[in-house]
């Protein structure tokens, strides 16, 4: 099956500076986190994939069609930049249904999609307001309608949830998530770790450039061998527990938190150390009131990869 | 009754237009921004003056004997040929009013986009570089032929109309050629003129500036390098001048510099060419390293 994006050997070069480093990826369909700090190739990458550059080496195909000089491909697909790309001296709807004209949509198909988008982005009382007088998180939303309203296939969105606040993020998170269950695919990129958690386990993590690691959350955990997991297990009695695992040698080390109810683990050997844990419990003695892995999130992998 | 809209999206299966002029949106949008300006409106209806005065001096021409005490003998000015068309189009005060339309409607065009990033909004849609600038190009276009084609063509009409015969186009029957003709050398030129200066800048008044300096600019160049030479060659330097010079040849008149008006044509397609090259290298999109 062909993936739905894929990219071989992308690199791309402003002057001397190495915007993206021989990149090869296959993208499937759903939600596809794009992540890494500032400055590390997230947007050159969605431009490339947008067909707005060149690629200096390398090619970015769609369903097997290269992306460069093939504005017919952009049919279907949304884009949603990350800084404001506005006409200010239109009003929220004109803006939206300008674009939309670009596709071909009759008329009362224009307005109907044009409204659509409002609503779905909650700006139908703004809509004939001017963009000029949108507040931060109203042209975000805005600027995430125009990548909808035509109703892509491919969503791809730099860095979305910039600039709205908490309850328009989780609106929009619901609503991204809502295009992977129609079978879409969305590749959101942001520096914003628990962001892209909360979209998406499936993360392609780009550092100067390059790919670091591409999967699901706990596989890349898993990649990660020079790093003991960090496990933090709530007890009671931790002390206890901690002279039940004194001898074990799966345990690289052992620590107590500041709370006092903690013990904190570190491991290579997962696995083997929750079968234990396990037999400690139904042994009985000592209560386990709660077991969270740390470093299982993307901060965590995120730091280990690029060796902060 | 309040329409309830779905919310969420579902795929459509209506028939999409046939999208033959791609550009069309982004000129569209160009034609209609520019109305919004503040005085623009003004400044638009104003550049219609000179048509006004012609249209008087033409009903005028044709009713002398209506007009005398305020004609007073200077019939000689009312003598309405090719080159009195020519002497109006051509005139610094109908170039002027022709670029300031173009800096309120066109000089932010292509440097407003660049301030905005929006190139990144185009260009991920279905059009291609040669879309956009012949979007931003049609904008140009249709100031230009609202302002120099369609009424100096209904002059002609007027002037027919106003002597009650032919014979003013029997007699020339190539005038309607050479206004079409003027009028597209204008819309390529200043269009292109216009947009190669906008896209040098993402600061609009910077390219009002540039628009209004380069051009003017270039008369006092070629004023100082005729006199610093003594070569007729020089006045080539200016714009005003080889607009004049190629207008004059298109109307088929004395020509105003004293050297082949091919050289005119050759310096202004050469700003041409030097704007599709700028044009070509600035339309892309922004690439910010972040």
């Amino acid at each position: 099956m062909t993936a739905v994006i894929s990219a071989s050997h992308l690199s791309k070069w402003y002057g001397n500076v190495l915007g993206l480093n021989d990149i090869s990826l296959e993208l499937e369909e759903g939600i596809t986190g794009l992540l890494g700090p500032n400055g590390a190739g997230k947007s050159t990458f969605m431009k490339l994939v947008t067909g707005q550059m060149k690629p200096a080496i390398g090619t970015v195909a769609i369903r097997g069609r290269r992306v460069w000089n093939d504005p017919e491909i952009f049919q279907g697909i949304g884009f949603c930049p990350e800084q404001d790309v506005f006409y200010e001296d239109m009003t929220g709807s004109e803006f939206l249904a300008g674009l939309l004209r670009f596709y071909g949509f009759p008329k009362k198909e224009i307005d109907d999609r044009a409204a659509r988008a409002l609503d779905v982005v909650d700006l139908t009382a703004d809509k004939d307001r001017l963009i000029r007088g949108y507040s931060r998180g109203m042209r975000q939303r805005i600027k995430f309608a125009q990548a909808i309203a035509h109703d892509p296939g491919i969503l791809i969105l730099d860095e979305p949830l910039s600039g709205l606040d908490p309850l328009g993020k989780r609106k929009l998170i619901k609503l991204i998530k809502g295009f992977k269950d129609e079978g879409r695919t969305v590749i959101v990129s942001s520096h914003v770790l628990p962001e892209i958690e909360a979209l998406t386990s499936q993360i392609v993590l780009i550092h100067q450039g390059q790919i670091l690691a591409q999967g699901d959350i706990p596989y890349i955990r898993e990649l990660i061998e020079a790093h003991p997991h960090q496990i933090s297990v709530r007890s009671s009695d931790p002390r206890a527990l901690a002279a039940r695992f004194v001898g074990d040698r799966s345990i690289q080390k052992m620590t107590f938190a500041a709370d006092g109810q903690t013990l904190v683990v570190e491991t290579h050997k997962r696995d083997e150390f929750f079968g234990r844990l396990t037999g400690i419990v139904l042994e009985g003695g000592i209560e386990v009131d709660e077991i969270s892995s740390p470093d299982d999130n993307l901060q965590a992998v995120f730091e280990y990869l690029v060796g902060k | 009754m309040a329409i309830v809209r779905e919310k969420g999206y579902t795929h459509w299966n209506g028939q999409l237009v046939e999208r033959r002029f791609p550009w069309a949106p982004i000129a569209r949008t160009g034609v209609r921004l520019a109305f919004r300006k503040k005085g623009f409106k003004f400044v638009f209806a104003m550049a219609f003056m000179p048509s006004f005065v012609f249209l008087v001096t033409l009903y005028i021409s044709e009713r002398l004997e209506d007009f005398k005490g305020f004609v007073q003998g200077n019939t000689a000015l009312l003598n309405v040929d090719p080159n009195y068309f020519k002497l109006f189009l051509t005139s610094g005060f109908v170039l002027f009013s022709l670029l300031l339309v173009l800096v309120f409607a066109a000089a932010g065009l292509i440097a407003e986009d660049l301030k905005h990033n929006s190139l990144q909004l185009y260009f991920a849609r279905p059009i291609g570089k040669k879309d956009y600038i012949l979007g931003k190009m049609s904008v140009v276009a249709f100031f230009i032929l609202i302002l120099v084609a369609l009424p100096w063509l209904l002059l002609v009409v007027f002037k027919l109309i106003f002597a009650g015969n032919f014979k003013f186009f029997l007699q020339y029957p190539w005038l309607p050629l050479s206004i079409l003709g003027y009028s597209l050398l204008l819309t390529v030129f200043l269009g292109c003129y216009v947009l190669l200066l906008s896209a040098v800048s993402r600061n609009t008044r910077y390219v009002i500036v540039l628009i209004f300096g380069v051009y003017y600019f270039s008369s006092v160049l070629a004023e100082i390098l005729k006199k610093a030479f003594g070569s007729p060659y020089m006045a080539l330097f200016s714009i005003p001048a080889d607009l004049q010079q190629a207008g004059a040849a298109l109307f088929g008149q004395k020509l105003p510099l004293a050297i082949p008006a091919f050289w005119s044509f050759l310096i202004l397609a050469g700003i041409c060419v030097l704007a599709a090259a700028v044009l070509n290298r600035k339309i892309r999109s922004v690439e910010v390293i972040k």
